[in-house]
């Protein structure tokens, strides 16, 4: 069941995939604000509608207004109103019409134009102006300024620049225009003249008796409400993506403290346990209370139980020849006995093979025994500086007699070899190899060399015979572990010697290790100390 | 009158075979399978020789404990321990709790009966003046077979049985070398190369306590050891 693709993705990168579900709040905000500026554009509609409705209100019911004598004014050739200055344009009209001097005058501080028209499209009256004198929105700060122009790439900008329809003139067929002056208020959406800005405008009946003699129109742009729509993007954006950046920062370091502790366990994991499989130290554990200081400590606490049981199974040997010795001596000192009382002859054959059979297991209890009580020994055992070569040479000496059926070559290096050490415990190991070379040697002869380098002296004992096994390299050295076919069965074989090898190398700091001969016809055991 | 031995020993079967051992050889035996009822025993009547098992009663190191309350009833009496262990810290703890010698079951029933009949003539003649017909002389080592008491330069050195007969084997063929199974055989013992070691390095520290340059023991790697003659 594979779920997920072989991609080796790290917490961190993980953590941010995660991340990346935020992604869909701007596009919330997007849709929300959308939302909002749909709403925002009915209520500008509306208030238009409302502004137009108010003016006509006021409007209703003057005949004069429409007289022709102010009309002449309008239609003198004045030159179209100064677009600033839309107030005093206002009592230029209003002077004829003293009432809606009035009542246009307040209106002069709205953003729309407003402008009063007669049943013929002229314009009556007109106040106020669509573009706007002046930014009303809040200074950006810091940031808002820093991002405008990133925005401003993706945002239509409101712009007020833009051509604006003279006050005195309304262009004509504009629908709410008709609408209004057919006596149905109505509210109309355009782009300006050149297409810059789009203008929101409402158109309102004005009615004397029940004849509608003109209208009221009230224009604005959308730039106010572009501005505010924009400026709610931006501080959005730069909320979200504020929040995003904070959000991923924190998470990274998060998880790079997280993967920081598990990459810390796992290497100090790695480490308690070596290539041989066998636990170096204990693992430091932890005290943090969360669930990888509980996989430390559970680690921990594996590792220890590994070590518990490698130590037990290393120290079987020591165990169970102990445990036998009193049943051994029960049946020793039985058959001491029985050769002290009268038996037939034929019976003191069977009580000599029982002695026999009784001798070799007390041999064997003492061989599995002995690397159990070298490690005891180890712990007292002091260090002397001593000459290697030396040794070697006193040492096979010994064996030429000890072996009388090998030949052992041993050719000394001509040179000293100092290292420090105990002599006697090096001798010991040079037993071992030497009575595991001579065990599996199927010809002559078993070689002791000794290359000397300059920080560094390696013994190590050649024989010809079966090569090691693959499956077993680096097992060689562990308790009660043999692996080589061809041992001769007169000897019991308990994979106890390359063990004390390994017991008497680690004391020394020395490393052991095995290897067939580069010749393919045999195999080769050494040690390497550090000269000393 | 003949010599009453204490046995303590757990095990029925070795303690009853070791009893009939002793008793075929013409010693009176008592034997006891507890501390306490060995040392009940022992504060009314001491025997003149006691064979002690290092664990007794479910107490591996019971035997140590009854050794020290033994030695103080008696400093003289020739102790011996018996053990199913042969780890060298037992050797030298029983050692120096206060035993004579120290031997692993592994020791057949003639080898313990050598062992008891030279202990018990080292205690008799501990008072007795030496004669020179008893005594080797090798320069400044002077042995003395009969006591099996050993001196270096006129000092007494304090050795166990086993000790006693290793420097005996040495020192008796000066010059040569005398490999682990001699000095076992000669030792009426069985143990390891390791131990045999560890005897040799004790024995040696003995003589340096006494003398500090003593070198005269000298490890022939492979083979054995030998005692180098004066120069």
């Amino acid at each position: 069941m594979k779920l997920f693709p072989r991609v080796a993705l790290g917490i961190r990168a993980q953590l941010l995939l995660v991340l990346t579900v935020f992604a869909a709040i701007p596009f919330l905000g997007v849709a929300y604000i959308r939302e909002l500026e749909g709403v925002l554009r009915d209520a500008q509609e509306r208030e238009l509608a409302g502004t137009a409705q108010a003016v006509a209100t006021a409007l209703h019911d003057r005949p004069r207004l429409f007289d022709p004598a102010s009309q002449m004014l309008m239609k003198s050739g004045q030159p179209p109103l100064d677009l600033v200055d839309a107030a005093a344009a206002t009592r230029v009209i209003a002077d004829s019409t003293g009432d809606l001097d009035q009542i246009l005058q307040g209106l002069t501080r709205t953003t729309a134009r407003i402008r009063v028209i007669d049943r013929d499209q002229r314009v009556i009256a007109s106040a106020g102006t669509l573009k706007r004198m002046q930014d009303d929105l809040p200074l950006p700060d810091f940031i808002e300024r820093l991002m405008h122009p990133v925005y401003a790439l993706v945002l239509a900008q409101p712009s007020e620049d833009f051509r604006e329809e003279p006050p005195g003139t309304i262009s004509p067929a504009r629908r709410e225009v008709q609408s209004a002056l057919d006596g149905i208020a109505s509210t109309e959406r355009r782009a300006a003249s050149d297409a810059r800005v789009t203008i929101v405008s409402a158109a309102y009946p004005i009615w004397v008796g029940d004849r509608v003699r003109g209208a009221v129109v009230a224009e604005e742009t959308t730039n106010a409400l572009l501005a505010a729509r924009n400026h709610a993007f931006e501080r959005l954006f730069t909320i979200v993506l504020a929040t995003l950046l904070l959000g991923s920062l924190a998470l990274t370091s998060y998880a790079t403290w997280l993967t920081s502790r598990i990459r810390r366990l796992r290497n100090d994991a790695d480490a308690a346990i070596d290539a041989h499989g066998r636990v170096r130290g204990e693992l430091a554990g932890s005290a943090a209370r969360d669930e990888i200081g509980d996989l430390a400590r559970g680690i921990s606490g594996v590792l220890s139980r590994l070590s518990d049981y490698a130590s037990y199974q290393e120290q079987m040997a020591g165990r169970l020849s102990h445990e036998l010795r009193t049943p051994l001596a029960v049946v020793r000192s039985s058959l001491d006995n029985l050769r002290q009382t009268a038996m037939p002859a034929e019976a003191r054959i069977y009580v000599d093979r029982a002695q026999g059979g009784i001798d070799r297991l007390a041999h064997i209890l003492t061989r599995m025994s002995e690397a159990t009580r070298l490690e005891h020994a180890l712990a007292d055992t002091e260090r002397e500086r001593f000459d290697l070569s030396a040794l070697v040479q006193a040492c096979v000496d010994g064996y030429r007699v000890a072996y009388p059926a090998r030949s052992i070559e041993f050719t000394p290096p001509g040179e000293t070899a100092w290292i420090i050490g105990a002599p006697e415990l090096v001798a010991q190991l040079l037993d071992k190899l030497i009575a595991n070379a001579a065990e599996f040697a199927t010809a002559d002869p078993v070689t002791v060399s000794l290359d000397a380098a300059p920080d560094s002296v390696r013994l190590a004992v050649d024989n010809l015979g079966p090569l090691l096994p693959a499956e077993m390299q680096g097992r060689l050295f562990d308790s009660m572990v043999s692996v080589r076919a061809g041992a001769r069965a007169e000897e019991p074989h308990l994979g106890l010697g390359l063990y004390i090898v390994r017991l008497v190398a680690q004391f020394h700091g020395a490393t052991a290790h095995a290897a067939d001969r580069a010749d393919g016809r045999g195999v080769t055991v050494g040690v390497v100390f550090a000269r000393g | 009158m003949s010599r009453r031995i204490a046995i303590v020993e757990d095990e029925p079967a070795i303690r009853d075979n070791y009893s009939d051992a002793l008793r075929r050889h013409g010693y009176d035996v008592a034997a006891y399978a507890t501390c306490g009822a060995a040392l009940a025993a022992f504060r009314t009547r001491l025997p003149d020789l006691a064979l002690i098992d290092i664990g007794l009663d479910d107490d591996p190191d019971a035997g140590f404990a009854l050794t020290r309350e033994l030695r103080s009833l008696s400093p003289s009496l020739p102790i011996i321990f018996l053990s199913a262990r042969d780890s060298e810290f037992d050797i030298v703890a029983g050692l120096r709790s206060g035993a004579d010698d120290y031997l692993t079951k592994d020791a057949s029933l003639p080898h313990l009966a050598a062992r008891i009949a030279a202990l018990l003539r080292r205690s008799d003649l501990a008072s007795a003046p030496a004669s020179a017909e008893d005594t080797i002389a090798r320069g400044a080592l002077t042995l003395d077979v009969k006591r099996m008491s050993a001196r270096w330069n006129g000092t007494r050195v304090e050795l166990t049985l086993t000790e006693f007969w290793m420097v005996h084997a040495l020192a008796r063929h000066t010059g040569h070398v005398r490999d682990r199974e001699q000095l076992m055989r000669e030792a009426n013992t069985v143990v390891d190369d390791g131990t045999i070691t560890s005897h040799v390095k004790r024995i040696r520290r003995k003589f340096q306590a006494i003398d500090a340059g003593f070198d005269r023991i000298a490890t022939v790697y492979g083979v054995g050891y030998r005692w180098d003659p004066d120069v």
